[in-house]
């Protein structure tokens, strides 16, 4: 038996998921106030309903640190970056308490310039002096040499034992100092809340499920172990629509090109899905307006859902974006996107009357015939939601691309499904992918896919190595990976192979089991490093990673 | 205010050869910096992808032997495409200015390709130049060559072209490849002065090429008034470059931009991999953005290492007042050339090609138009490393060219298809946007 809670804003959905299906299914409202005691009382009512079968694994998603980052309520935290040289220091505008020291290192972990050990002392002072007990530690190229990250990191340990500190290639390890920075911030800034959390879950599960796995649902649509969380919270923003999304792939199960429309109340979200696998924001997630490291799905939100408002303005055909209560025909004042497609395509909901009279009136407005504006909204809601996923097609056939390759065999998306989730989905999706020229897929559990989604998602993983045989080192993300290459003639197949037992090594850290088997290369790249016409070393990067799926148990519903 | 455009493309997999200065690791650690500085993230960047320019493209500038499909690499047709892509978004008002950080580069491919020369195919900035005409009908271009080498390919391209101010500063030629670029190289017949060359002693420091952009390139700038000013942004003359001898900083790339003020930035040469390139090319970028760069330097950065000598200062002085003459004469020297009444003006010359070790023998007549720039007429032999040799006829027409000019240059190539003697025919009619190859051995046509 599986369990999987969704904690969204409005509302926390969970499923028991057994023998191929959804046993059974919990909505309670959310109580922004008590996260953790919204989601016991999912999870009791879900055990209590489901016997006495025992729960194999729990999967949670939750707002915790996304509310807590987007609100703006988390605790104060010192930024402490050694940028060396390059852009000014008045471009990191990360943290009202951002202190810079002095530490360089270049492109190749080799130092510029070393840090001075007093001023680190003095800003560390500061730092406590004001009050604050939480500092993240950021340098340019830290993800080559973490070397002086440590050096601040070991002055705080030992002076401040009760701050928390972070240090950023611990966090994240690819390129990308801000972001870098901008996690290792948020994680500083979040940990101590998150573990709080966690020791309440964990406390909780275990008196009610004391053998059952306790994941938490990753912006990556991935899980991770909820012990292995701890150190990483960031990772658990926007987790919604990652459950969302794959709970949609879990229901269509094949490696097509699909949209998947989410078309909830006030916005539908989009994501596309390239042979089965959802793809990411390629610059990481967005979060209080900075770039991350974090992995997350590329969602498009836009402002149009089933309660979108259906009115006259000034002689002129309106939807939305504004929610003024649900549809005419479930008690609302005003006529809704949902009022149209329940007329349109027949769906008795609640009181088609209701609908038919407050739209005759709008139409009246108009000067339309009733027919006529169900036709014109129907056009609009179906042309502004392609216009988005032909928009999101042509971002993704122009990402950046740096080889001769790439340009020559430039992508083309070929689009073979529109998947719809989402209470108006059934009304609107076929229409569009009449529209789009392809097949339609709405199946009986998309209102649950998120909770599916959790319940089902098995747990990522990515490594990426960079080597410099010249220097005989190579470090990695995530967790201040490092280490020598010894070997002489070290080749691809070396760095892969090395870059491999990293990541088995960091999954059973984590407790992910045997999924690192199932790991794939996304990434390799090796350059030759010549000096005056002579080789003098190759360096390689090489990414690894055990991409978002489903766990052996699922198998598919039945 | 609108970001400034970048477009990245290092080419990551292609080389011409494992160790030539020109393979894979070139532009690592600018991707290295440029991505760890996260300056792409910035509201004041904003990226482009790169496109393949097209066969039709490359021919607008060039005579390819045989063809543009045979003769130009892949990678080069990406980097020509990238230049357009920033030409575009520059054009279209998405972007306030835009930089091209690309290779392979391209400034010393002339109007005739028989092979590589100087690591170059084709030529990326004119490519862009002749698009900027067909597409938005710019007209007065400035491209102003900051590279080490002597941009000897941009020269002879627009050589006859007096709309298309070329300006190249640069190691003298007497020290360095391609060993041309001298003060008296200042155009063709009809366009006389729009050429200028600047050649600086080895060792010129930020205060010398600083005088000169002060005192020579901006007043000249200034006066000629084009729509659109280009830098053709070589990174080699700083002082760790490996195959030249200048000293000049990034932060004196940086202050050269920000004087500069390029629409178009493409870049050129630069071999100093790790020293130079991660810095100059976030200098430039920097200074283009109009962020502050005060903070940017060379890791072995010394702002007190190099002096410039009096002794070079005063040849830089008497440098910059000669040509600022020859400039400012350029009108009176066109009008002489045209009052001799010469039908056309001919030359002739052997091109080598140091990358592929090919002799190329060629003659060009002008016609001497009393109305236009006039049109060229170009013979040319080469014997290629296949073991063919090629004697190929080429007939081009100008941007601006006059009725007369443009019916003559067509009769020429209608007259030639009936003789002997070269294997290929091209006509380059620019007005018409149309270009065609005659093959005289199978009598087929191709136009593009």
């Amino acid at each position: 038996m599986l369990i999987g809670i969704d904690v969204g804003g409005t509302y926390t959905d969970g499923v028991v998921f057994s023998e191929g299906s959804v046993v059974s299914s919990v909505k309670h409202p959310t109580d922004e106030s008590d996260l953790e005691a919204t989601l016991l009382s999912v999870l009791d009512e879900l055990l209590a309903r489901g016997g006495t079968k025992e729960v194999q694994r729990i999967v949670l998603s939750t707002t915790l640190v996304t509310n807590l980052l987007a609100t703006g309520r988390g605790e104060r935290t010192a930024l402490l970056l050694l940028p060396g040289s390059g852009l000014p220091f008045s471009a990191y505008r990360i943290s009202p308490d951002t202190y810079f020291l002095k530490g360089g290192m270049d492109f190749r972990g080799r130092e510029i310039e070393a840090p001075d050990a007093k001023e680190v002392e003095e800003v560390l002072r500061k730092v406590h002096d004001s009050g604050i007990e939480r500092v993240a530690v950021a340098g340019k190229f830290s993800n080559r040499n973490d070397a002086h990250e440590r050096m601040v990191e070991d002055r705080a340990r030992s002076l401040y034992p009760h701050m928390d500190v972070c240090t950023s290639n611990e966090i994240a390890g690819r390129l990308n100092f801000p972001r870098r920075a901008v996690t290792c911030y948020y994680t500083a800034m979040t940990m101590r809340e998150w573990n709080r959390f966690a020791d309440g879950i964990e406390a909780a599960i275990g008196a009610r499920a004391p053998r059952s796995q306790v994941h938490i649902l990753k912006a990556d649509g991935g899980t991770t172990t909820l012990e292995a969380s701890r150190k990483r919270p960031c990772e658990t923003v926007f987790s919604g629509p990652a459950a969302s999304t794959m709970g949609t792939i879990a229901l269509s199960r094949e490696s097509l090109n699909a949209v998947s429309v989410d078309i909830g109340g006030t916005t539908s979200d989009i994501s596309l899905v390239i042979e089965g696998v959802p793809l990411y924001a390629s610059k990481g997630a967005l979060i209080g307006g900075h770039l991350t490291h974090i992995n997350a799905f590329a969602v498009r939100s836009i402002p149009l859902g089933g309660d979108s408002r259906v009115y006259e303005e000034s002689g002129e055909l309106r939807l939305g974006p504004m929610r003024l209560g649900p549809a005419a025909c479930l008690g609302g004042v005003e006529p809704t996107v949902t009022d149209v497609f329940n007329i349109l395509n027949g769906l008795g909901l609640g009181d088609p009357d209701a609908s038919r009279t407050k739209l005759q009136a709008v139409a009246g407005h108009l000067g339309l015939s009733l027919e006529e504006l169900l036709g014109k909204v129907a056009d609009e809601v179906v042309d502004r939601l392609e216009r988005n996923i032909e928009e999101m097609f042509g971002l993704w056939e122009d990402e950046p691309a740096y080889k001769v390759w790439e340009v020559v065999h430039k992508r083309k998306f070929q689009l073979h499904r529109v998947i719809g989730i989402g209470a108006a989905a059934p009304a609107i999706v076929p229409m569009l992918a009449a529209r789009m020229g392809v097949e339609h897929f709405l199946h009986r559990y998309s209102p649950v896919a998120n909770a599916l989604g959790a319940a089902v998602a098995r747990p990522t993983l990515a490594v990426e190595v960079h080597v410099d045989t010249g220097r005989r080192t190579y470090t990695g993300s995530p967790g201040g990976l490092k280490g020598t290459v010894e070997k002489r003639n070290f080749q691809l197949e070396d760095a892969r192979e090395l870059a491999r037992s990293c990541l088995k090594e960091a999954s059973r850290d984590r407790g992910l089991g045997d999924y690192a088997d199932e790991a794939h290369v996304y990434l390799e790249e090796q350059f030759n490093v010549i000096r005056g016409f002579a080789q003098e070393g190759k360096l390689f990067d090489v990414g690894i990673q055990i991409a978002p799926g489903f766990i052996h148990e699922y198998k598919g519903v039945a | 205010m609108k970001p400034t455009g970048v477009i990245f493309f290092p080419a990551f997999d292609w080389a011409i050869s494992p160790t030539h200065p020109e393979r894979e690791e070139r532009l690592l650690y600018t991707r290295d910096q440029i991505f760890e500085e996260g300056i792409m993230d910035m509201p004041e960047v904003r990226e482009y992808h790169p496109r393949l320019a097209t066969a039709k493209d490359v021919s607008r500038v060039h005579f390819c032997v045989p063809d543009v499909e045979s003769r130009v690499t892949e990678a080069h047709m990406v980097s020509a495409g990238c230049a357009m892509v920033m030409a575009d978004a520059f054009m279209q008002k998405e972007v306030k200015n835009a930089f091209a950080i690309i290779r392979p580069p391209g400034h010393h491919a002339m109007t005739v390709v028989h092979g590589n020369r100087g690591f170059c195919d084709i030529n990326n900035e004119a490519v862009m130049v002749e698009y900027l005409r067909r597409t938005y009908g710019v007209k007065r271009i400035a491209i102003v060559d900051t590279d080490v080498h002597h941009g000897d390919g941009s020269q002879e391209i627009f050589w006859h072209d007096p709309d298309v101010l070329f300006i190249s500063f640069h190691q003298d030629g007497r020290t360095l490849y391609p060993g041309s670029g001298f003060t008296n190289e200042l155009g063709g017949p009809l366009a006389h002065g729009t050429t200028i060359n600047i050649p600086m002693a080895p060792r010129t420091t930020d205060e010398g090429i600083h005088y000169i952009m002060d005192n020579l390139v901006l007043p000249i700038l200034d006066e000629f008034k084009p729509e659109l000013v280009i830098n053709s942004a070589g990174q080699d003359n700083h002082y760790s470059d490996p195959l030249a001898n200048m000293s000049f900083t990034a932060q004196g790339y940086a202050i050269l931009n920000q004087k500069l003020r390029p629409d178009i930035a493409v870049l050129e040469g630069g071999y100093s991999v790790e020293t130079a390139l991660p810095y100059i090319n976030m200098a430039i970028i920097m200074a283009m953005a109009g962020i502050d760069f005060s903070n940017l330097r060379e890791p072995d950065y010394n702002p007190s290492r190099f002096k410039e000598s009096a002794k070079n200062m005063d040849y830089i002085r008497a440098l910059v007042t000669h040509q600022l003459a020859a400039f400012r004469d350029r009108e009176k020297v066109v009008e002489a050339n045209r009052k001799e009444g010469r039908e056309f003006y001919g030359s002739s010359r052997s091109i080598f090609y140091d990358t592929e070790y090919l002799q190329e023998e060629q003659r060009l007549d002008l016609r001497m138009c009393p109305e236009c720039c006039g049109y060229r007429r170009i013979s040319s032999s080469c014997a290629h490393h296949s073991g063919r040799s090629y004697s190929v006829f080429c007939i081009s027409l100008p941007a601006a060219c006059c009725p007369d000019c443009a019916a003559r240059a067509r009769q020429d190539y209608e007259d030639m298809k009936k003789k002997s003697g070269h294997g290929y025919l091209y006509l380059q009619d620019r007005i018409a946007d149309e270009y065609k190859t005659f093959e005289t051995g199978t009598g087929r046509e191709t136009v593009l």
